[in-house]
């Protein structure tokens, strides 16, 4: 009972306030009047009765006051009250809670995308069951020049080895990418991104189709019934959910498969393929090289230890280790590694770079904020002095400021919130399909606890320094000293000012390290006339092309009729085209001084009209004819880098490699996406061209060539038009269409496309990085506006008196300006110390420019200066609006 | 006025105010006129100690309230005891007695 009137009374203080309060008054003035009516009968005159009862009341207000701090609920009740208060003064200042509230959007928006980002890659656990057993397995290579630790893919030996002898884990292997291919189900033709897939990879990621089982391992078997299962997305949409779908066959590759499962409804794998086929892995053909990605799954009852140490037992027991080749002495070893950093370690410098980029902005805007938040402390002294005057406690006055901050905080978070989604769907829309190795980038609970705690972190930051501030303020001194606390607050504010121009500075040289990298690469000499180009893709993964001379014929026959599109000058077939990523192989030099050398090389067949449509400027030698036939001196066109390399920049026509075929010509480099030795995503390396013709055995004498070059690799069939490029896809495509009817391209492509998909990581870095400099830049000038504004503001009557004096507007400005300028050039100081240390991180991500470039720095100088001087001059020009007469007359 | 107020310790005002209102209801300035003549002048009861005292005791669910006319028709707020208002009444008497016996002894002995 006594617990139940108290939480009713309790209550009843909260929430029926206005009717406590008019009792209490009631009572008091009762009380005063019983105490007057007492003191008449005591026979004194009425005001001497007056007088005497409020003495011995001793003001209304502070019983009044005591009651209150005596009832239950009192401390909640004034939270409340400053919570009113403070809601109240965020309504009353209208400018300042905007600025403070797009600042705190802007900058906390910046770090709920990109903070979004760093959860969806680095610490959401992957969608599959018990994703803590999951892994891949790196390859260490110590002791040689070329130490790394990273994730090799696989050749067929190490494959059977890691089946057969880890019994430790489920393994499982796949092809390194999809493949493009044509799927057609009774009438319809589909183009489909096909996963090559070993037995046990559904088994690995824990999933089980939806309908029908995952492949057998007969299927998976050389040679083994060709099953295939769909992704659920496929079914629903081209097969409109169809249940009696298993069993039914379906041509892929113009070779019938059988649809044996279907998966489940949003599953994903790592390779997120619309159909999956039998890899049907071995260590011949496709298994000779480094073709396969494995992925593996600890056994219950199993540790980790054991599996790496099964790895490495059977692994190290190879006999042909190309880890060593080029690497003497070095020492391998292998070990296993969680798939999340096996699928995202690539990304991830490049994220947290970001992220800390991020945070920059983030610290920019609190120093920006603590600014403004100051000079409002400031005005507000009085109020403070007059709270403190009438009996406010230190603590009520900083937990009014707090709360205010908090609000604000918390608005601003919210904006934040709203400001980061919107950002996020942009930076998401910005991106290739399948860029990322998840399937989405959620603003999930841990984003959300992740935005609150920033931003109640920024308040507390920002919040910080104007309650110090606060809890200076004198009683007695707070009206004379005005002045003097003004002036301490202006070093202050430019200290702030300084640094956040300084971190402006960091990013800024950041971000223009990563332009003056990407227009590198973006203008890298072509050694072709990409004007007028037109490319189409079409994948040739098909079991009809498997024979060169089938080949050969819809290569002739297609390009023929490309030929005959009007305006069309020339049209050619090539494995890969300009900026493409370029498969390689191993060649040796068989004569001269050179003979027995051996090298890595690019690799590619063209037809005889490739170089003509490229305009490559040929070196030396010829190009091809068509003359040279499958039954002819086999032939090779190779690039200046390849003279360079293996015949140290001598002709190299007349020369033989691998024994039998003679070098023809010599033509100019272009730049291409390696996968021999990346440096930078677009270079020039040696490369070698071969006559389309001669493929079935230019190269390798087993194995079936053509298959596999077109598992990996879309040709494609490239025109250059005189004419307009309007229309000219469609003419492609009937074109090609009279050659293969059932031969659909996949896309068509402008030599500008190729080279922005080559480029995209370099692009999306760009546009990240410099929409967060350019933030940087925008707060910082907002910092300056606002220091300027408040400066012209506050010394309305110094200026005043000065122009009374005589000054002129010019002499003014410089005056008031000075503070901007001197700030901003402190801050550009001390930006270049830390950009000088901090810049040498992206030595990893910047091409053909150095860490310290000259010509980025003046920029930055120069912008920082001309934005500095703007957000100067803006508000300085305010002055010229002062009267002095009537400044002087107002005090 | 001859009194010289003597600091009241916690918990004594309460004693006072519940010993004031056992005789029946008064309101806040009849509570302080009785203390002051059952005390003999020693103790006078300011408003700024007697109402946050009269609302916690309230609170605490001693005393109960009510609105009412005074000797000379005006409203004025009374105060009663309740059923544990007389039990916290005699809880503390018997403290106090025991206290000031104690205090007695203390200052007796030599």
């Amino acid at each position: 009972m006594p617990f139940l009137r108290k939480a009713a009374g309790f209550l009843r203080n909260v929430f029926l306030t206005r009717r406590v309060e008019r009792d209490l008054d009631l009572e008091v003035r009762s009380h005063l009047q019983l105490l007057i009516d007492e003191n008449l009968c005591a026979g004194m005159s009425p005001p001497e009765a007056q007088r005497r009862a409020r003495m011995e009341l001793g003001g209304a207000e502070q019983v009044k006051q005591q009651v209150r701090e005596q009832r239950l609920g009192d401390s909640l009740h004034s939270w409340i009250s400053d919570f009113r208060f403070g809601v109240r003064q965020i309504y009353k200042n209208p400018g300042f809670t905007l600025t403070v509230v797009l600042t705190l959007a802007l900058s906390v928006g910046a770090n709920t995308a990109i903070f979004s980002l760093v959860n969806a890659l680095l610490l959401k656990s992957l969608p599959y069951p018990h994703p803590e057993r999951m892994g891949t397995i790196y390859t260490r290579i110590v002791g040689s020049s070329a130490g790394s630790d990273q994730r090799h893919n696989v050749n067929g030996e190490q494959w059977e080895l890691l089946r057969d002898n880890v019994p430790a884990l489920v393994s499982a292997v796949s092809g390194v990418r999809t493949s493009g291919v044509n799927l057609k189900a009774g009438s319809h033709v589909e183009y489909v991104q096909d996963g090559r897939v070993s037995a046990h990879y559904f088994d690995v990621l824990a999933l089980q189709p939806v309908l029908g089982r995952n492949f057998s391992e007969d299927e998976d078997r050389p040679h083994g019934p060709k099953a295939l299962i769909l992704s659920y997305d496929l079914w629903r949409n081209v097969f409109a959910a169809d249940p009696g779908i298993l069993g039914q066959t379906m041509l892929l590759r113009s070779e019938p498969h059988t649809v044996v499962g279907v998966l489940p409804q949003d599953s994903t794998t790592p390779l997120n393929a619309d159909v999956y086929t039998p890899l049907q892995p071995s260590r011949e053909d496709e298994g000779r090289g480094t073709n396969f990605r494995c992925i593996i799954r600890l056994r219950d009852g199993s540790a980790w230890q054991q599996a790496d140490a099964e790895i490495n037992r059977t692994w190290l027991s190879r006999s042909g280790r190309y880890e060593l080749a080029g690497n003497p002495g070095a020492k391998v070893s292998y070990h296993s590694v969680p798939l999340q950093k096996g699928q995202t370690d690539l990304l991830r410098p490049q994220v947290l770079g970001l992220m800390v980029a991020a945070g920059l902005i983030l610290l920019i805007a609190c120093a920006n904020l603590a600014g403004l938040t100051l000079v409002r402390m400031l005005r507000r002294t009085s109020e403070v002095a007059t709270r403190l005057a009438l009996g406010a406690s230190s603590w009520q006055i900083q937990r009014q400021f707090w709360i205010e901050n908090l609000l604000l905080a918390l608005i601003g978070g919210a904006a934040g919130t709203g400001a980061g989604f919107l950002g996020l769907r942009s930076l998401l829309l910005l991106l290739p399909e399948h860029f990322l190795p998840v399937s989405g980038v959620p603003l999930d609970a841990r984003v959300m606890t992740f935005t609150l705690v920033v931003s109640v972190l920024t308040s507390v930051l920002f919040g910080m320094l104007p309650a110090l501030v606060a809890r200076r303020v004198d009683l007695r001194s707070s009206m004379a000293d005005r002045a003097v606390a003004r002036a301490g607050s202006l070093r202050l504010r430019q200290t702030l000012l300084a640094g956040e121009v300084a971190l402006t500075v960091v990013l800024l040289a950041g971000s223009g390290l990563l332009i003056r990298s990407l227009i590198h690469l973006e203008t890298l000499p072509p050694g072709f006339n990409p004007n007028g180009l037109m490319a189409a893709k079409a994948s040739l993964d098909d079991v009809r092309y498997h024979d060169p001379a089938a080949f050969r014929k819809l290569l002739d026959e297609s390009t023929a009729a490309m030929q005959q599109i009007p305006g069309v000058l020339n049209a050619a077939v090539g494995l890969n085209l300009p900026y493409e990523f370029v498969g390689n192989d191993w060649v040796t030099l068989s004569d001269g001084k050179e003979a027995g050398q051996q090298g890595g090389a690019d690799w590619l067949y063209v037809t005889p009209g490739y170089f003509e449509t490229l305009q490559m400027p040929l070196l030396a030698g010829r190009v091809f004819t068509e003359a040279d036939g499958p039954n002819s001196q086999h032939v090779a066109v190779v690039n200046q880098s390849f003279a360079r390399k293996f015949y140290g920049g001598s002709n190299p026509v007349g020369r033989y490699i691998d024994k039998a075929i003679l070098i023809v010509g010599e033509v100019a480099d272009v730049p291409l996406s390696s996968g021999l030795d990346s440096i930078a995503p677009l270079q020039t390396e040696q490369t070698m061209y071969v006559p389309a013709a001669q493929v079935d055995d230019a190269r390798i004498a087993t194995g079936p060539l053509l298959a596999l070059l077109h598992v990996w690799h879309q040709p494609d069939w490239i025109v250059r038009t005189a004419g307009p490029v309007e229309g000219l896809t469609g003419k492609m495509q009937r074109a090609l269409a009279k050659a293969d009817p059932n031969l659909p391209a996949s896309g068509f492509y402008a030599m500008k496309d190729l080279q922005a998909r080559t480029l995209a990581t370099q692009r999306i870095e760009v546009a990240l990085l410099g929409a967060l400099a350019a933030l940087a830049l925008l707060l910082s000038a907002v910092g300056i506006f606002a220091l300027i504004a408040n400066m012209v503001a506050q010394r309305t009557r110094e200026i005043g008196i000065r122009m009374a004096l005589g000054s002129s507007l010019g002499q003014l400005m410089v005056h008031i300006g000075r503070a901007g300028v001197n700030a901003s050039l402190f801050g550009v100081v001390l930006g270049l110390v830390l950009s000088a240390g901090a810049l040498r991180v992206m030595s990893s991500v910047i091409y053909g420019v150095g860490v310290y470039d000259v010509r980025t720095i003046l920029v930055v100088i120069l912008a920082i200066f001309a934005v500095a001087l703007l957000a100067t001059i803006v508000p300085a020009l305010k002055i010229a609006r002062i009267d002095p007469a009537r400044t002087l007359r107002e005090e | 006025m001859p009194a010289q107020p003597t600091t009241l310790l916690q918990g004594t005002l309460d004693l006072l105010i519940l010993k004031s209102l056992a005789t029946g209801e008064l309101h806040g300035l009849g509570i302080s006129r009785r203390i002051q003549q059952m005390t003999g002048n020693t103790f006078v009861v300011k408003p700024g100690s007697l109402f946050p005292a009269l609302h916690r005791m309230e609170e605490e669910g001693w005393t109960s309230s009510f609105w009412g006319d005074s000797e000379n028709n005006r409203r004025a707020k009374y105060y009663r005891l309740t059923k544990a208002g007389r039990k916290q009444l005699d809880t503390e008497s018997k403290r106090w007695g025991r206290i000031s016996w104690a205090i007695a002894q203390a200052l007796e002995a030599s």
